[in-house]
């Protein structure tokens, strides 16, 4: 329980006072009210101090209560003992004026028509009281009044109070204290305050006007010690009448109403006692003393002794009291049984006089003057008397007054009796129906429990008092026993905090709102945050509440707030309720002050982590066959790896342009800041394109919630556009519309428990600096409590207008914290975040904005298809565009036609039906030998240094005029590996005039291409055998080239015609067709399979060497009637383009071992004469159904053959996924490649061939030795001098090699030495000597060579794997 | 048996939310009691000054009936390791609630063996 200041020992005296009535005449009234105070109020400060308390509404109800408890007739305590009778000296007949009053009072008490006020005793001590006002009345009169009144009533029994020693009216400077102010202020105060509704009497007792005082008696024994003074002990206590209606109308001459009024006006500021010096405080002081010394005190002296001489005449009595305090200085108790005997008899009633009540009487008188010894004895004695009279009702006042005297017994000689307490109140409450005395004798006896820290049965007395009746004492007597909970040893606080809530609610039922509101949140603190959100949630939603109702909006406003913020557990319905009265107390706050900062809303939740801004345009739907470039939008999810794809692009496409070399301060282009992005830099927008920001809102309830009038909030900032430097910062301007424009989105539904993003723009029209701050909105629900969860659920709702039941304006902040810094020591050792700029674009200057459309783009392609679609970039910006490229991981893949010519329809519309190629129609009969024509690689945009990923854009003026448009065809051939593709394209241009801000733009294309199978191509190289061609000249190969048709998926695809091969080589070239099949065009149906041989030459020399090393030779060999032109787009592009990616790959497996080639020379050189750089091009068409028409595809397959006798394939080998390497500790032995060259390599160096008949008729019988000349050609394969032995001798020794080979011998030399030129052919004339018929093989020479500068001698060893043979015969 | 019960488990620390909640009502009941859901909460959290201070006068896990408010009564478990099982009902029916909280107590230590449940957390 809260402390009070007053102690229990000062409480109980203080409530138990005795109690003095005072009759004033109106005139004594009047001169009173010239202070603005009745004549009790007058008397009030002098007679009482008053104190302060924690609980003081609860003090000062208790204080109220105990005064207003109505006299009953069994016990006497607040009988009136006194009557002080007032008459001012100023009236006509002051003497008449009293025996009128003393009149009055006799009739008051002895007639029966007044049942109050109660008085002690028949004779009632009468005190005679002149006042007199010494500014305006004859003090001479007063004086001889008060002389004639002593004579009358005796010099103890009258006084002549001198008040009033100034005028009202005058201004006074000295400081007058004022103790009416703390008294009665306090008291109208609380009436106001705490008791609006508190029991009436109170209210209306306080109101009224007041003529009956009672006063304290002075203890007897005090006065024996000397302490004459001490007035803190004896306080004059004002008391009234219950019922006005009841009070004494004679004297009672101010009509109710008026006094009413001017108590309230006294509240508000009269001072009170303005009549009054410092000298009519003292004397009203001493008029008190006298009072009491004179008159009360040896009234009440008199009245006890009277009282016990009638007890003691009658002998049993005095006997019983004795023998009472006897026992109970003996230790005996009370018998117990009594309390059974209570409850089956009503209450005896005695008469007034009776003579059982004298002691009753006595022990009263003993009480009030604080003889307590004396007083629990006598209540002893009576409680007996009145048990065995069965007089519940006078048992149970005994037993009350018993404990309590007993309490207050100096020295405590005895323990206090807390049953007689208990079956005291249950006497009260059960038999005697009694609530009032109940109450008392709980408060009494929780307060003494408190004082003896038995905070667990105070409070459990406490809670028992409390009923339905009344809410107000409930309340209060539960708020006192939850302090009692958590006042004790082991604080019980949720025990506290449940009584609080219980008192919250009864203060609520009683009105109380502030004292509920309280109640609440001191329970809150118990309750929050320990996760009992049912129960949190109801005290904020009756905090909310009882705010609301005591116009503590703010406090409302949290309250309800954080019932929705909270992962509720609540129904549906609940929070629809809860969410109503929030948006309703919200709406009422913001009434209240409408131009003030617009409130923070808690729902719904924003994600701001989850925040993304775009800058640009939406991207424009397909628009027939236009398809625009992919580009960056908020659809796209953030994958990691294709944006450093992006980066990496761009990246190359920049260091191309700033050859070779990226700027320090490059960024990445970044469209669309999400999470993942690089937010630490304010990022660049360009003004007039639209920026969006997508926010991603939560909510969290199980009601639908309505957005309306949703938009962003922003700062900004502009930037003059003058020349001068110094940027003139405008004050903030927020929405102002010329500025920046505002996208509204009306409205927008989050469902139940949904998140959902919304997207809101700006349209920036100024340059300057953006902060975009937060968005703002209506927040509403759907009025019904039905749920949306389709269009069908609301008949209404196509017009998409929601019927709104409430709505209220506010904002919610979007504030996103940077990523963690964790780079120096101090980052990592402290948590500090870096910033996120992703809100706060930067305005600049226009730039161009380019956008691209593709037409007739193809999503599904065959394998080397090759397929024309053509590309429309617009410039829609006021600025022209300029440096336009493009960049691709994937150059093989489109081409824009390279310099030469174009000869194809540049117009999509034109190109229909028509082929990509560029073609000439050729007679049939060039068909066996090949075109041919020469490009260089440059032209296709194909160098050795350049980046062959980056291409420049052939615009026609390279500039694109604001608003110009540009059609260029581009042409497509599908990857060479089925499946699904992705191709990004990076465009990128520049503006024409310098920015310093923004560089470059960029615009993305991701291309998707579903390739399927078509054809499958091997090519090999063979030398021929034959050396000498048409011209003459060495150096001949044989091409095989294998076609299959792997596409089996597609039924469609009918069947692949083979309608021309190509070479394409620096060195080479396709010569002639061997095979010649019947059909010229070569078909292929599924699964079928082709081959094809070609001659293939050197080019002619004059040819080489006008060529520069970057010019390749094209053949075309046609199977049809029309020359596709190879070395022109697109063919030659794609070829390139795969010859360099090609290239690329093959240099980055060969710079591995470049550094031992250059050690090993000759090993190079020989191999050299291994490679040859021929290029095969297989031109194809394929005829697809598709719809029931017939389509021609056309396409291309590349074969790039390098190594003789090695087989080369248009697709890329799949490559088996490298083992896992076993982790080595120790360095791997140099495996050297082995000097000497392998023998294969070693027998391309020089190549032989024998000349010779193959039948060769010799007449044996005429001769027997038939000699046949032979041509062993020598032919040097390789650029350097090599030096051949030529041994003709027998290899193989052993006699049957002899014998199965037959016996032949060579003739002449048999051994011969050479040397060979770079690529000479030597011819040796060989005799060959056969002496019997037959098949001979001739092939018995063994060729050395070596290197003339070297000295390692090589043998080539060909000719022994291939027989030579020649016949014999016999003629 | 119809009456209405309701049944939660209290971490021992002060301050974690309650481990587990649930309510039984009688099925004529269900919506009535809706908008009281609170008071349960209200009553086993004031029950719980009680819980603790009776747990240390009896040696058994099971507490008889701790506290009453009105016509609901609160018995109460206390679990070795101090987890709390309050239950609020009724009618009186001490053997009945008894095997419950023994049933109870038998589930929670399993679910509690689990080495992914992290002590006090909700259930």
């Amino acid at each position: 329980m809260a402390q009070c200041v007053q102690s229990v020992q000062e409480l109980i005296p203080d409530s138990f006072v005795p109690c003095v009535a005072a009759l004033c005449s109106d005139e004594a009234e009047r001169l009173t009210r010239l202070n603005h105070l009745s004549f009790a109020e007058l008397l009030k400060p002098f007679s009482r101090l008053t104190s302060e308390a924690t609980t003081p509404w609860f003090e000062s109800y208790r204080e109220t209560f105990l005064q207003s408890m109505p006299a009953s007739d069994h016990e006497f305590l607040n009988h009136y003992l006194a009557c002080m009778l007032v008459a001012s000296s100023s009236e006509a007949e002051p003497v008449e004026q009293f025996s009128k009053l003393s009149h009055e009072q006799h009739r008051i008490q002895h007639n029966s028509d007044y049942s109050y006020p109660k008085w002690f005793i028949p004779n009632t001590l009468k005190y005679y009281v002149l006042l007199h006002d010494v500014s305006a009345g004859d003090e001479q009169r007063a004086e001889s009044i008060y002389e004639e009144m002593k004579q009358k009533y005796g010099t103890q029994g009258c006084y002549l109070l001198k008040i009033n020693s100034r005028a009202s009216n005058r201004a006074s400077d000295e400081q007058i204290p004022d103790p009416w102010s703390q008294y009665l202020q306090k008291n109208s105060i609380q009436n106001q305050d705490s008791y609006e509704d508190g029991p009436c009497t109170i209210t209306s007792n306080k109101n009224s006007d007041s003529n009956l005082l009672s006063l304290d008696g002075l203890d007897n024994e005090v006065k024996v010690d000397g302490l004459p003074n001490n007035f803190r002990a004896h306080p004059l206590q004002l008391d009234q009448p219950s019922d006005p209606s009841n009070s004494i109308d004679g004297t009672d001459h101010v009509k109710p109403a008026s006094s009413l009024h001017e108590t309230k006006k006294g509240n508000t500021g009269i001072i009170h006692g303005a009549c009054l010096t410092l000298t009519d405080h003292d004397r009203i002081r001493q008029f008190i003393q006298e009072f009491t010394f004179r008159g009360l005190l040896p009234h009440i002296e008199k009245t006890i002794r009277q009282l016990n001489d009638q007890l003691m005449s009658r002998k049993g009595l005095s006997r019983s009291l004795f023998s009472a305090t006897k026992k109970w200085f003996s230790g005996s108790k009370v018998p117990e049984k009594s309390i059974n005997e209570l409850k089956n008899t009503s209450g005896l009633l005695y008469p007034p006089e009776a003579p059982e009540l004298q002691i009753r009487k006595m022990a009263d008188l003993c009480f009030l003057v604080q003889h307590y010894d004396l007083a629990y004895s006598c209540y002893h004695t009576a409680k007996k008397d009145f048990l065995n009279d069965q007089a519940m009702l006078y048992a149970a006042g005994a037993l009350e007054m018993a404990a309590v005297s007993a309490f207050l017994q100096p020295g405590a000689p005895r323990p206090y009796p807390a049953h007689y307490m208990d079956t005291a109140i249950q006497t009260y409450r059960d038999i005697c129906k009694n609530m009032v005395l109940a109450e008392r004798c709980v408060l009494l006896s929780a307060e003494i429990l408190k004082s003896q820290s038995k905070y667990s049965e105070a409070a459990a007395l406490l809670i028992r008092l409390t009923s339905e009746d009344s809410d107000l004492r409930s309340a209060l007597l539960l708020e006192q026993a939850a302090h009692c909970f958590i006042n004790m040893k082991s604080p019980m606080v949720r025990k506290y905090a449940f009584h609080m809530i219980l008192a919250g609610h009864r203060f609520s039922k009683a009105g109380q709102k502030k004292h509920a509101l309280r109640c609440y949140c001191q329970a809150m603190q118990v309750y929050k945050g320990k996760g009992w959100s049912l129960a949190e949630d109801h005290i904020n939603f009756t905090i909310g509440r009882q705010s609301y109702t005591l116009r503590q909006l703010d406090n409302a406003v949290s309250a309800f707030r954080h019932i929705l913020i909270n992962e509720s557990k609540q129904s549906a319905a609940q929070q629809g309720a809860f969410l109503r009265e929030y948006l309703y107390v919200y709406k009422n706050v913001s009434q209240l002050s409408p131009d003030g900062p617009l409130p923070q809303l808690p729902l719904p939740y924003i994600n701001s982590s989850a925040t993304r801004v775009f800058f640009g345009h939406d991207r424009r739907p397909a628009d027939g066959e236009k398809q625009a470039a992919t580009h960056v939008s908020l659809d796209q999810e953030y994958d990691s790896e294709s944006s450093q794809q992006w980066r990496e692009l761009e990246e190359q496409v920049v260091a191309v342009v700033n050859k070779g070399i990226i700027p320090s301060n490059f960024h990445p282009t970044q469209y669309c800041l999400n999470s993942y992005s690089d937010n630490s830099r304010f990022p660049l927008a360009v003004v007039e394109e639209p920026i969006t920001v997508e926010v991603a809102f939560r909510n969290p309830l199980k009601v639908p919630l309505l957005l309306t009038d949703l938009s962003l909030l922003w700062k900004f900032q502009p930037k003059a556009f003058s020349g001068k430097d110094n940027e003139e910062v405008k004050e903030l301007v927020t929405s102002q519309s010329a500025m920046i424009g505002t996208e509204v989105i009306s409205e927008f539904l989050i469902n139940c428990e949904e998140s959902k993003v919304a997207r809101l723009k700006l349209f920036p029209h100024h340059i300057g600096e953006l902060h975009i701050l937060g968005v703002v909105y209506n927040l509403g629900t759907i009025q019904g409590s039905m749920t949306v969860d389709g269009i069908g659920a609301l008949p209404g709702c196509h017009t998409g207008k929601y019927s709104l039941s409430m709505s209220v304006r506010g904002r919610q902040d979007l504030e996103i914290q940077g990523p963690r810094l964790n780079n120096t020591k101090e980052e990592k050792t402290s948590v500090k975040y870096g910033p996120d700029r992703r809100l706060d674009p930067i305005i600049t200057e226009e730039m161009p904005l380019l956008e691209v459309f593709f037409i007739h783009f193809p999503t599904g392609l065959l394998c080397g298809e090759i397929r024309k679609a053509y590309v429309e970039f617009v410039n829609v910006s006021k600025c022209p565009l300029a440096g336009l490229k493009v960049v691709s991981k994937r150059p093989e893949f489109f081409t824009f036609g390279g310099n030469t010519a174009v000869l194809t329809p540049l117009s999509p519309s034109a190109s229909e039906n028509c082929s990509a190629y560029k073609t000439v129609v050729t007679d049939s009969t060039s068909m066996c030998t090949a075109l041919v024509s020469s490009a260089s690689s440059v032209d296709f945009g194909i160098g050795i240094e350049s980046q062959p990923e980056v291409i420049p854009v052939p615009l026609p003026d390279s500039v694109l005029k604001p608003g110009a448009s540009v059609q260029l065809p581009m042409w497509l051939r599908g990857p060479d590996e089925e499946g699904v593709h992705e191709i990004n394209f990076l465009f990128y241009y520049e503006s024409v005039k310098k920015q310093p801000k923004i560089r470059h733009r960029i615009l993305r294309h991701t291309a998707v291409i579903c390739t399927s199978r078509s054809l499958n191509v091997r090519a090999t190289v063979c030398r021929s055998n034959s050396l000498e061609d048409e011209e003459g000249r060495g150096g001949n190969m044989l091409v095989f080239v294998d076609v299959e048709n792997t596409n089996t998926s597609e039924a469609g695809v009918k069947e692949f015609h083979i309608v021309q091969i190509s070479s394409s080589s620096k060195h080479w070239k396709l010569q002639k067709s061997v095979n010649l099949s019947e059909n010229k065009d070569a078909k292929l149906a599924s699964r079928e399979k082709g081959k094809f041989c070609f001659k293939a030459l050197r080019c002619k020399e004059k040819e080489a060497a006008t060529q520069t090393s970057e010019k390749y030779t094209f053949a075309d060999i046609i199977f049809g009637n029309e020359q596709i032109i190879s070395s022109a787009s697109p063919c030659a592009d794609f070829f390139y383009r795969s010859l360099s990616s090609e290239l690329k790959k093959t240099q980055a497996q060969l710079s591995v071992y470049a550094e031992k080639q250059s050690t090993e020379d000759a090993v190079r050189l020989i191999q050299k004469c291994n490679e040859v750089d021929l290029n095969i091009i297989v031109l194809w068409k394929a005829y697809v159904v598709e719809d029931n028409k017939q389509l021609i595809l056309e396409g291309q397959h590349h074969v790039i053959l390098r190594t003789v006798g090695k087989e080369a394939f248009s697709y890329p080998q799949k490559q088996d996924p490298p083992e896992m390497e076993l982790l080595k500790f120790f360095r791997s032995e140099n495996t050297t490649v082995s000097s000497r060259p392998s023998v294969e390599q070693l027998s391309n160096l020089i190549k032989t061939s024998l000349h010779y008949p193959e039948s060769f008729n010799h007449p044996f019988h005429q001769k027997s030795l038939c000699l046949v000349p032979v041509t062993l050609l020598l032919s040097n394969c390789s650029k350097a001098d090599v030096d051949v032995i030529v041994d003709l001798r027998h290899k193989t020794t052993s006699p049957e090699a002899l014998e199965i080979h037959g016996s032949f011998t060579w003739l002449g030399q048999t051994q011969y030495k050479l040397q060979l030129k770079s690529q000479e052919i030597h011819s040796l004339q060989l005799k060959a000597c056969f002496v019997h018929t037959g098949v001979y093989n001739l092939g018995t020479p063994r060729v050395f060579a070596k290197l003339s500068d070297q000295v390692t001698v090589f043998e080539t060893s060909q000719q022994n794997s291939m027989p030579a043979l020649i016949i014999i015969n016999n003629v | 048996m119809s009456g209405s019960f309701y049944f939660i488990i209290v971490g021992h620390w002060l301050s974690t939310p309650p481990v587990f909640e649930m309510e039984s009502l009688p099925a004529e009941k269900a919506e009535s009691k809706d908008d009281h859901r609170h008071l349960n909460q209200f009553l086993a959290h004031a029950a719980l000054d009680l819980v603790d201070k009776n747990m240390w006068l009896s040696n058994n896990m099971y507490l008889k009936p701790v506290d009453k408010f009105n016509v609901c009564f609160v018995s109460a478990f206390v679990t070795a390791g101090h987890m709390r099982f309050i239950m609020l009902h009724d009618i009186r029916q001490e053997d009945g609630i008894k095997n419950f909280f023994t049933d109870v107590y038998n589930l929670y230590i399993k679910f509690a063996m689990n080495p992914f449940y992290e002590p006090n957390s909700p259930i």
